[in-house]
């Protein structure tokens, strides 16, 4: 990511770097997601901008969108947050009124500047709106499977815990999965993702075992449902979510446990994946090498170490996958339980 | 649900009988055959003797089952007396088939023990042309050339001609459905395109008579063309659809409007709803689903949908490398003309019929589908053929899983549900199935596929569920087509149905004009276009 950065900022030479402020945002607030930090970057692009008419404005946003989406690896939950914000503009600005094209653009102005604000500011207040409609499936004595390090499983499942002593005591186990691409990568100091969800639950007493990805299947049966976290919920209801999610879909199907998807209605993105390949970004996850041409990268690797420029695919860690619709039993979202089909109809409901 | 076909195959005179008497007790008198003299004579005792009584719902039915077994008897035994000289020792040899073998439920059975006994001719070979009962069994065949599960949908016979048209219908409209009944206008968008320009015609030169207005006696006037134009062909769902917005935007015309005036903005109405709807929207719908094929892709579609013609052809021009493999189907044929056009903008085209699909699935990568109309429940609803190739292209036991892209204007959502293709469906003459051409022959032998069936037909006993022709039928007409007067041939009927269901489950994605949505979103989106 620092190398994104570093590449992005050097290529721009203008005032203002929307992608650096975007990873400076996401690094700053663990709490906050793609599309968030994203509609906060353009909100902050629109303060400091001086731009003064309504296509000016627009125009400045879709070209920092663009530069955005192309500066980083995966944009898929990132593009969640823009389309939002632009096709809010969009409404804002034709509304009829004192807000309209009709009306002062200053005030349109600090109109959608304070909206925005707003909007981030209901956009991780939604995290908790979703542990309350979640609440309701940990039911008592169950055991959860989950994997990843979504922030939204990991309200959901505090606030169950939390209740644990008051008059509903839910008592639950959790089977946490930790990918073990992060350990394998090299990288020893750095802990596998979701260690510290791991870590306040078990500090709130709640039972947690933590499992490797291989051993899915085998601990499948001793769990009463998954719960997993999504970068993006597209538009046939199925998720982008972190790799090995979909293997963990496919398990849950075939031993017949629900399989429940914990993401905020601003995740919703519109695109359309027909399978694993059909995604818009790079991902080299299958590299299929002989010992010759290992031989041979590791010779170039030496020789040319100056090519360093290209565009960086999505390492291994932060690969993601598509779960199909028909492996999802429900989505428990901001604007409440939903099943897979009826995201096509929010998602219309929002672009129409 | 197997009793109301199987008599209809086997044999025409009892098929009437059990729809009158309850399912279960069908079976065990077919069973019951050789005690029938028996029961032929109890009947009327019992019945006289339980007459002053109360009769116990057991006894009852004991008596309807007696009753019913006697008439089946009698019917029997008048049957084969007229099928001729096997006919008397068909009882007894049934009786002996019974004692072998109580359990086969076949009518066969007794024919067939009957044959191998008597060494007769089959009774129903002999039966046609000679005895007193031809006549009326000949007018029950009539009736049999429909199939008896779609019979609800054969309605009236099409029609033929301008003749008996009414006066009021425009000579554009007369024109127009010719043209629909001959498949010269065909597919769902052409035909709402057709329809609504024709109907412009007819708003252009009408004038409102005296008394009356013009958003009144319009409506009125339309009607008289659109019940024209379903007797030439049954409406589909997008004329529906498109009748229903015009009918809408004449009944919002205020009456005081001068009739010129509003005859312009009715066409108006109508040329935007084309563009709209049709016109605009196909290309949109090109452009979406052109994002989706990709390098390397064997794409494989049935039969002709012009917009998926659009979305391939813009594909290709886009420097997308791919193939295409076009799967068409008879009577019809509307592959062929997306065959040619694809090939001659340069794409790499394979063309075969349907019974290829599953060697053409076989190196698939995509499917593009067109539609007829997309039903509420998310079901395709597509020219018959559709669903069997995409069923085959989500059949998880091949190894692949292949998506399937349905290519659909919003015009073509209907609020109507499909359970099954037999409900709603439409029916063609089943003559197109027959008037094919035979394939050339060289070798100047009888056509194989014209006799192939007579020997077989002899070896199983004159088994009545084969159609084939007799043999000296078969060797006059074996330079035409083997099926050529299957009205005169008994127990054969066929069916040329038009469209099937495809269910929501094999469908991925549907690529509309107001973006792609999954099948179960089709009820939404027609509501909100409906509404807009």
């Amino acid at each position: 990511m620092a190398s994104t950065t570093e590449s992005a900022a050097a290529a721009s030479a203008k005032p203002f770097d929307i992608v650096a402020t975007y990873n400076e945002l996401l690094r700053s607030d663990p709490d906050l997601t793609m599309p968030i930090a994203a509609i906060e970057a353009l909100v902050l692009l629109l303060t400091q901008s001086a731009s003064s008419t309504i296509s000016e404005t627009l125009d400045l946003l879709e070209k920092s969108t663009a530069h955005l989406k192309k500066s980083i690896p995966n944009p898929i939950g990132l593009s969640a947050g823009t389309d939002l914000f632009q096709r809010y503009l969009i409404t804002t600005l034709q509304r009829p009124g004192q807000l309209g094209p009709a009306g002062d653009f200053k005030a349109i102005r600090t109109h959608l500047l304070s909206n925005g604000r707003l909007f981030i500011r209901r956009a991780k207040e939604s995290r908790y709106k979703i542990a309350d409609f979640g609440r309701g499936f940990i039911r008592d004595g169950s055991t959860i499977l989950t994997n990843g390090g979504s922030r939204a499983v990991s309200a959901l499942l505090q606030k169950a815990a939390d209740e644990e002593g008051g008059p509903s005591a839910v008592r639950f186990r959790v089977i946490y999965v930790l990918s073990s691409t992060a350990t394998t990568s090299g990288d020893s100091s750095e802990e596998p993702e979701g260690m510290e969800t791991v870590r306040a639950l078990r500090e709130k007493g709640v039972p947690v075992s933590t499992i490797p990805e291989s051993a899915v299947a085998y601990s499948l049966g001793k769990a009463d449902m998954v719960i997993v976290g999504a970068e993006g919920v597209v538009e046939n209801g199925g998720i982008v979510s972190r790799m090995g999610t979909y293997q963990i879909g496919l398990l849950a199907k075939a031993i017949g446990k629900p399989f429940y998807v914990v993401a905020e209605s601003h995740k919703f993105v519109r695109l359309y994946p027909l399978g694993q390949y059909d995604l818009p970004i790079e991902q080299r996850v299958l590299d299929f090498k002989s010992e010759e041409d290992i031989a041979e990268s590791t010779q170039q690797s030496s020789e040319t170490t100056t090519n360093e420029e290209r565009p960086i695919e999505l390492p291994l860690s932060a690969s993601v996958d598509f779960t199909p619709p028909h492996l999802i039993s429900a989505l428990i979202t901001d604007s409440g339980v939903l099943t897979p089909s009826a995201v096509s109809e929010e998602l219309i409901k929002i672009w129409f | 649900m197997a009793e109301p076909t199987n008599p209809a195959l086997t044999a025409p005179s009892p098929a009437a009988i059990p729809a009158s008497e309850p399912q279960t007790q069908s079976l065990p008198i077919r069973d019951s055959k050789p005690a029938k003299p028996v029961a032929k004579d109890a009947a009327p005792t019992d019945g006289a003797g339980d007459a002053d009584k109360a009769l116990t719902p057991a006894e009852l039915k004991k008596k309807a089952k007696a009753e019913k077994a006697a008439r089946r008897a009698r019917e029997k035994v008048e049957k084969e007396q007229v099928g001729g000289p096997a006919g008397g020792a068909a009882p007894g040899a049934g009786g002996a088939g019974r004692g072998g073998a109580p359990a086969t439920p076949k009518k066969d059975a007794g024919a067939g023990a009957a044959q191998k006994g008597g060494k007769a001719a089959p009774p129903r070979r002999g039966s046609g042309p000679v005895g007193a009962g031809a006549p009326a069994e000949q007018k029950q065949k009539k009736d049999d050339k429909k199939v008896a599960v779609f019979g609800h949908l054969y309605g009236q016979q099409r029609r033929t001609t301008v003749a008996g048209a009414g006066k009021e219908v425009h000579p554009a409209v007369l024109a127009l459905g010719l043209q629909l009944r001959d498949y010269v206008v065909c597919g769902s968008s052409a035909r709402c395109v057709a329809t609504l320009l024709a109907f412009k015609r007819v708003v252009e030169s009408y004038t409102t008579p005296l008394g009356t207005s013009l958003a009144r006696h319009l409506t009125t006037h339309l009607s008289h063309q659109i019940t024209y134009l379903s007797t030439c062909r049954p409406l589909s769902i997008t004329q529906g659809n498109a009748i229903r917005a015009l009918k809408l935007a004449i009944a919002g015309i205020d009456p005081s409007t001068p009739e010129s005036s509003a005859k312009a903005t009715l066409c108006d109405f109508i040329d935007s709803f084309i563009r709209e709807k049709i016109t605009v929207a196909g290309q949109v719908i090109a452009d979406s689903a052109a994002q989706k094929v990709q390098d390397g892709d064997v794409i494989v579609t049935f039969a002709g949908s012009n917009v998926v013609k659009e979305t391939l052809l813009l594909a290709h021009n886009q420097g997308k490398r791919f193939r295409v493999s076009i799967i068409d189907s008879r009577p019809l044929f509307e592959g062929k003309s997306l065959a040619r056009a694809l090939a001659k903008a340069g794409l790499d085209v394979q063309y075969t019929l349907v019974h290829a699909t599953t060697h053409a699935i076989k190196d698939a990568t995509k499917v593009f589908l067109g539609a007829h109309a997309m039903t509420s429940n998310g079901g395709l609803y597509s020219r018959v053929g559709t669903a069997l190739v995409a069923m085959s292209a989500k059949e998880r036991a091949s190894g692949v899983e292949i998506p399937v892209i349905v290519c659909c204007e919003t015009v073509k959502f209907t609020d109507r549900v499909a359970l099954d293709s037999i409900v709603v469906n439409e029916i063609a003459d089943a003559d197109e199935l027959v008037s094919s051409l035979p394939p050339q022959q060289l070798t100047g032998l009888p056509d194989p596929g014209a006799n192939s069936p007579a020997p077989i037909d002899n070896k199983k006993g004159g088994k009545p569920t084969s159609a084939a022709p007799t043999p000296e039928t078969s060797a006059a007409s074996s330079s035409t087509s083997p099926l050529a007067n299957w009205k005169d041939t008994p127990n054969l009927q066929l069916l040329n149905i038009m469209y099937d269901v495809t269910p929501a489950e094999y469908v991925d994605m549907v690529v509309t004009e107001m973006g792609s949505l999954p099948p179960s979103a089709v009820p939404i989106v027609h509501r909100m276009s409906t509404n807009l």
